[in-house]
């Protein structure tokens, strides 16, 4: 039926794409450990990332124009997340989270319906650098270059974030403000700018993961946040609310999932996701590596 | 203000207005078909109030239900040439059946997870009518509703004007919206907005919660389904794009613009929801590309942020700031007696 080369391809692919979006899923988890609300919003970064680099890499033709986007990129999602933040998520505190939320799913319908007016809905192709063109042999099959590379720095910068939280004195802070923002503004911490810092970390993540998946979806569409944000939240749930090692782990898991069920049957490769989602939620309803809430 | 809504939903005199509005309303508006669209979309709608509001359930869920409705009459209307009432009945049912399974899930998570697995049901739904090409057409829709004379044995009624339809339309929703309003004010109802307040009370005192909630969504998922039902007849088409989560997302738009506390909200939401996209639709800059959208996105965040109430709200309390404005007692001292009786 299939080749052990092909599953091997296939596993490879999916903890490829598994990483990228545990990479989105990373911002959203701390976002959503910190102020407790899930951000919609998180795939139009997502895809706003990817288009600024497009626009970057049009604009300004120089060699290396796709790093320097990328890095560019970065920083200007952080700031789109201090911006959504202090102007419109910041009144909303001490109100049910669930307002939060709609004001988020607000944003999503702004940011892609005024990047589908201003940009078009014509797709978009971002090329891969030339510097990362090529395939690598790999012994049983030839792998993208471009492929294994945002592998790589996806595993680098999720495992930087993760020592940021868990082991650097700001990342003690945050998890204190996470943790009891009453005492921890007790002792002298701003929660307030914590909070701030938080959601600019995870809109500039995704930001990130928009733009290094950007040249492997094969054009630029308004509409490549939502898709993504409906496996975010899926793999979200499965590695448990506000865990970084459980997005991973569930990120690489349902990529692998999903890359092999596509290998049986196509359409199977979406469906196989909510499966396993509904199988960790019957057994295991606060995720693979989650802590139970008190909520 | 509380205590005046709550007198007021006793009393059900709002509701003999809506429904003489209702009645007359639909040769004014600039459509012929708007009206019908207005009140269909208020099903949906007022499911979603009845969830969000009563039972403080934010679901993204709403259009899959709509849509499951839809394509079973559908199907039942186009390929098996059943009788109309027969069809809306069978949506409904088989809404409520998907509904028991996707709630099954869905309820066992609180707040937040639960506005996600609704989402992810929603796309679920949307994922199974998008492939399964031999039973819904996949992204080919179904095509070949008619919406024909209902048949009543002694006589028919003929449903193909518009006016007739919107009028079988309009019974539905009057009756639906009464079965809503007796529910809010039964014990059932009750309970429900007890646990929504503190569940943790509401099991203290033995109810479980599972149970009503199970249930709520049930009702609510068989609310969406008879909508989808009349949308199916309405259209006379029934694509994929309706079970689409940008559905639920429009009936979250439409519920938190006409005002998630009562269920008039329901009606206003999606009545000043239809109106605006068909304004804004009417600007060839903003049509391509869903422009209508981003504007709405963007008064929907005004909405939510500074308008909690919707448009129903905001309307209440300009009504009691204007009265206290005329009401209020003139500069100079006047006598205590009259005093007294404009206080109270």
């Amino acid at each position: 039926m299939f080749s052990f080369d092909a599953l091997c391809a296939q596993v490879f692919n999916g903890i490829q794409f598994g990483v990228l979006v545990a990479l989105l899923a990373t911002g959203l988890s701390l976002i959503f450990g910190m102020l407790g609300i899930i951000n919609f919003a998180h795939g139009s970064l997502y895809m706003l990332g990817a288009y600024f680099v497009w626009s970057f890499v049009q604009l300004f033709d120089f060699p290396g124009n796709f790093w320097f986007g990328i890095i560019i990129a970065f920083f200007l999602m952080a700031l789109m997340g201090i911006i959504i933040e202090r102007g419109l998520l910041r009144r909303m505190y001490g109100q049910p989270e669930v307002y939060s939320i709609l004001i988020t799913f607000g944003l999503l319908l702004v940011i892609q319906q005024g990047v589908g007016l201003s940009y078009g809905t014509i797709p978009l192709p971002l090329p891969i650098p030339s510097i990362l063109k090529g395939e690598v042999n790999l012994g049983l099959f030839e792998y993208p270059l471009y492929y294994i590379f945002t592998m790589g720095l996806g595993l680098v910068v999720i495992f930087a974030v993760w020592f940021f939280i868990e082991r650097s004195s700001l990342g003690a802070v945050i998890r204190a403000c996470a943790e009891d923002p009453e005492i921890a503004s007790t002792l002298g911490v701003k929660t307030r700018n914590v909070y701030t810092l938080t959601f600019a970390l995870g809109a500039a993540l995704a930001g990130l993961g928009g733009t290094l998946h950007g040249p492997m979806i094969g054009g630029l569409q308004h509409t490549i946040g939502g898709e993504i944000l409906l496996i975010c939240f899926i793999v979200v749930v499965v590695g448990g609310m506000g865990s970084i090692r459980g997005a991973l782990l569930a990120g690489v898991l349902m990529g692998v999932i999903r890359g092999i069920a596509g290998l049986f049957w196509a359409p199977a490769s979406e469906f196989v996701l909510f499966a396993a989602m509904g199988v960790v939620l019957l057994f295991r309803p606060q995720g693979l590596l989650g802590r139970k809430m008190g909520v | 203000m509380k205590g005046a809504i709550k007198l007021y939903h006793r009393v059900g005199l709002p509701f003999i207005i809506l429904a003489i509005i209702l009645f007359i309303v639909q040769p004014i508006l600039p459509s012929e078909m708007m009206a019908a669209e207005i009140l269909i979309m208020a099903f949906p709608t007022l499911a979603f109030i009845l969830l969000f509001g009563y039972t403080g359930q934010l679901s993204f869920g709403t259009g899959s239900l709509f849509a499951v409705g839809a394509y079973t009459t559908g199907i039942l209307l186009a390929r098996y040439d059943a009788h109309v009432l027969l069809a809306i009945l069978a949506g409904i049912i088989v809404t409520g059946i998907i509904a028991a399974v996707v709630g099954f899930f869905c309820i066992r998570q609180a707040g937040l997870i639960f506005a996600l697995l609704t989402l992810a049901f929603n796309q679920l739904i949307w994922f199974i009518i998008w492939q399964w090409r031999s039973f819904t057409g996949g992204p080919d829709g179904i095509w070949g509703i008619q919406r024909s004379a209902i048949n009543f044995g002694l006589f028919s009624v003929n449903i193909k004007p518009s006016f007739n339809f919107y009028l079988l339309v309009l019974i539905f929703f009057l009756l639906t919206f009464l079965f809503v309003q007796r529910l809010i004010e039964s014990p059932f109802g009750k309970v429900l907005q007890g646990m929504r307040d503190s569940e943790l009370r509401a099991t203290a005192i033995g109810y479980k919660p599972i149970t009503y909630k199970w249930t709520s969504f049930v009702i609510t998922g068989m609310i969406c389904g008879l909508g989808g039902t009349l949308f199916a007849l309405h259209q006379e088409y029934v694509g994929e794009h309706v079970a689409n989560w940008m559905t639920s997302g429009e009936v979250v738009i439409m519920a938190l613009l006409g005002g998630t506390f009562v269920l008039y909200g329901a009606i206003i939401g999606s009545g000043a929801f239809i109106f605006l996209s068909d304004f804004l639709n009417q600007f060839t800059a903003l049509a391509k590309a869903g422009g209508w959208l981003f504007v709405l996105g963007i008064i929907f965040i005004l909405v939510v942020m500074f308008l909690k109430g919707g448009l129903y709200g905001g309307g209440g309390t300009l009504y009691t700031w204007l009265r206290e404005k005329l009401a209020s007692p003139p500069l100079e001292p006047s006598n205590p007696e009259e005093h007294t009786r404009t206080g109270s």
